[in-house]
């Protein structure tokens, strides 16, 4: 691998020095790369395939940063924007929240049958189920270059994009997104909701060991209480499921999804 | 004219109420308070020593449940306590007046309930074991297996479901007309897990709609009443994008056959509409029934009876706002519920036996036939058939306080709770209180709990 990164900085190498100069152009000069790009490049950071599961945990965190309280998730994210979401923490076990599109279930292990939820219950929590679940920008939104800035900490130069999202069932109505210009990746966003009001800030922290995933996504609530929640992406593995998984009658079944 | 004591033990069997069975504050103890007041201290460590036996078999459970491949297991843990005040009004008051500690007022109670459940491969069970002191009728344990079933697949789309289950349909919060196969009580004071009826279960399971067919009860006799009764039950489910539709059948052994349907839409991104309605040939009910010309009965003249041509309907929905404001508000009628001419002949007759006042009458007859009168509670899920509903709650952080209030329109009754929760990372803490009133007629002013405090806390494991 190093052996062929050296080979293409070689300046014998004209292909390599013309696809360098491609790549340093495009980021100079506005971002010849179109929004959709950009955002798939961005995704692949948290999402490498169409069809994952992903088990994450989440950790809120108390004004003086000790850990308040901490949940563990397992979530299916599949295609065509649907998604099972699986609690797995003793607090909340038993509990799915499935999402199809812009339909939402809240399944709870004592009752036996599918609650219809709005969107907006679906963003109740410090990491509502939307962050947990939510994995793409690209088939969600649309938008615009903003312009090149600097940002994150350490700061570094940044594309500045705004989003708007392109369905009302999504739980951020706009999103200001900066990307890294060297490598695309997420950095810092301001998450919007129906009303406009700013409700959360986020950061992204990329794997100390694979620096093409996201490791965690950091929420700063603007809303209530000002209190940080740590989205922790700590296994990714492509997996689709079967159809009936999606059906919420059969997930009152209470089936073993694991 | 004297009711013979025993029969006044055939008074309401359990709660005295619909209020009071959804209250947990279960009923008019039927022996005189006098032998009711007993046993205090030696009850009370009894209790505790018991609750202390449950605990350590939980926690000896919850560790050694992480040694058990390919099973799951969780539980929770509650402990609660109630303490209730009895109203001063309404039948049971009235009888206790002429005869005092003629039937126990409701009691202060204390429970500590643990609830495990566990799978391993096909096979899913819920058992509770439950202690429970009520001050004043000592202390009780029971152990309840609320669920005990195999389920799985039969043949590609279709699953099969065989054993004790909670099988629950429908779509409203406060009523539902179409669970017709658990039928489970609602607006529980405090949350307690129905035990599941036995059932047979074939369901089919397409990419947006299921089929769900269910024999339910075929162990029991056919005469059983309400939810006891054997029958099949049909249900149909559509989603149709925002809608979710319901289509529902059953035929009951008795009460023959119900047509039901529900929908639940996703009207805007804060606003969720609900409805059901459900058309039955017969429901079971209670009805008055005194031979001859004497005000006064022999026995008990609330007995089983039939309602023919029920329909049953509720609408409501649910908005929520970005600061995690919730408003839930309802409406329903239930056919099934005594009329407004039998309410206002039950009022008419619990004045007439008030204002009896002939020295040939022994009050003790006077007594018996107005406790009596307290078995007409029980005639339905709902007391009133026009009911609504509306419940407002706002989540701050942990803390979620919460305010409902169910109004009967026909007279003017209510049953106000308030309500505060603290959820924490395993535990949770509720407290609140409830309060039943309304004008001196209203029923819900004279069922026997005028007011409950309650806090119990819960922790998941």
């Amino acid at each position: 691998m190093k052996a062929s990164n050296v080979q293409l900085m070689r300046p014998a190498n004209l292909r390599g020095w013309l696809a360098a100069a491609a790549l340093a152009l495009a980021g100079s000069s506005g971002f010849a790369m179109d929004v959709p790009t950009l955002l798939k490049a961005a995704d692949s950071y948290r999402m490498a395939s169409q069809n994952m599961r992903v088990e994450t945990q989440v950790a809120t965190l108390n004004t003086d940063g000790s850990v308040d309280k901490e949940r563990s998730y397992t979530v299916f994210a599949q295609t065509n924007h649907q998604s099972l979401v699986m609690m797995q923490s003793a607090a909340e076990k038993g509990q799915k929240v499935l999402m199809l599109g812009d339909d939402f279930w809240l399944l709870m292990p004592g009752s036996q049958r599918p609650l219809r939820i709005t969107p907006m219950q679906k963003l109740l929590g410090d990491a509502s189920t939307a962050d947990i679940a939510s994995l793409s920008w690209a088939d969600d939104y649309t938008g615009k270059v903003v312009g090149e800035e600097a940002c994150g900490e350490p700061a570094r130069d940044c594309i500045h994009l705004s989003l708007q999202a392109n369905r009302s069932a999504v739980t951020y109505q706009r999103i200001e997104l900066w990307l890294s210009k060297a490598r695309r990746e997420p950095v810092v966003a301001d998450l919007y909701v129906q009303s406009d009001k700013l409700a959360k800030k986020a950061r992204f922290v990329l794997d100390a060991k694979n620096p093409n995933a996201v490791a965690a996504m950091v929420l700063q609530d603007q809303l209530t209480n000002h209190r940080e929640t740590q989205v922790r992406y700590l296994n990714r593995k492509e997996h689709t499921v079967p159809e009936t998984w999606l059906n919420p009658m059969f997930l009152v079944r209470n089936p073993s999804l694991q | 004219m004297n009711p013979p004591p025993e029969r006044l033990r055939r008074l309401p069997p359990r709660g005295a109420t619909p209020v009071d069975r959804q209250s947990r504050i279960h009923g008019v103890c039927l022996t005189p308070v006098s032998s009711c007041a007993m046993r205090g201290a030696f009850v009370l460590r009894k209790f505790f020593l018991r609750s202390l036996l449950i605990l350590a078999a939980v926690a000896a459970y919850a560790t050694g449940s992480g040694q058990v491949q390919a099973a799951e297991f969780s539980g929770r843990l509650r402990l609660d306590a109630i303490d209730v005040s009895a109203a001063d009004k309404g039948p049971l008051a009235q009888a206790n007046a002429k005869v005092p500690g003629l039937v126990a007022p409701p009691a202060d109670s204390s429970t500590l309930q643990a609830e495990l459940r566990g799978s391993a491969g096909p096979v899913n069970a819920v058992v509770t074991l439950r202690q429970q002191y009520v001050d004043g009728q000592g202390s009780d344990s029971k152990g309840t297996v609320n669920e005990l079933y195999a389920s799985g697949t039969l043949t590609g789309a279709w699953q099969y479901t065989l054993g004790r289950r909670i099988v629950s349909w429908d779509v409203g919060e406060a009523f539902r007309p179409n669970d017709v196969v658990q039928q489970e009580p609602r607006r529980l004071l405090v949350p307690v897990l129905p035990t599941g009826r036995l059932v047979a279960m074939a369901e089919y399971f397409g990419a947006n709609d299921a089929w769900s067919m269910v024999l339910v009860n075929a162990d029991k006799e056919r005469s059983k009443r309400g939810a006891e009764e054997p029958a099949v039950a049909l249900r149909y489910y559509l989603r149709d994008g925002a809608l979710d539709w319901h289509g529902i059948a059953r035929y009951g052994a008795r009460t023959h056959g119900s047509l039901g349907g529900a929908l639940a839409w996703v009207a805007t991104d804060s606003l969720e509409l609900h409805a059901s309605v459900r058309y039955q040939t017969a429901a079971d009910t209670l009805a008055f029934n005194l031979a001859g010309p004497s005000p006064l009965a022999q026995a008990n003249p609330w007995q089983p009876g039939s309602v023919r041509h029920v329909a049953q309907g509720l609408i409501g929905g649910t908005w929520t706002t970005a600061s995690r404001f919730s408003l839930l508000a309802e409406a329903w009628w239930d056919g099934a519920a005594l009329s407004d001419s039998q309410w206002d002949a039950w009022n008419a007759r619990n004045r007439q036996l008030g204002a009896i006042s002939n020295p040939q009458i022994p009050v003790s007859a006077l007594a018996g036939n107005l406790a009596w009168q307290a078995t007409a509670f029980n005639a339905g899920l709902n007391l009133r058939r026009l009911n609504l509903f509306s419940r407002a709650s706002w989540k701050l952080g942990e803390w979620e306080p919460a305010v409902d209030l169910l109004y009967t329109p026909e007279d003017a009754g209510r049953v106000l709770t308030a309500s505060l929760a603290w959820q924490g990372d395993s535990l949770r803490i509720d407290g609140g209180i409830r309060i039943n009133g309304g004008p001196h007629d209203a029923l819900l002013a004279q069922v026997p709990t005028r007011r409950s405090v309650f806090v119990y806390g819960t922790w998941t494991f």
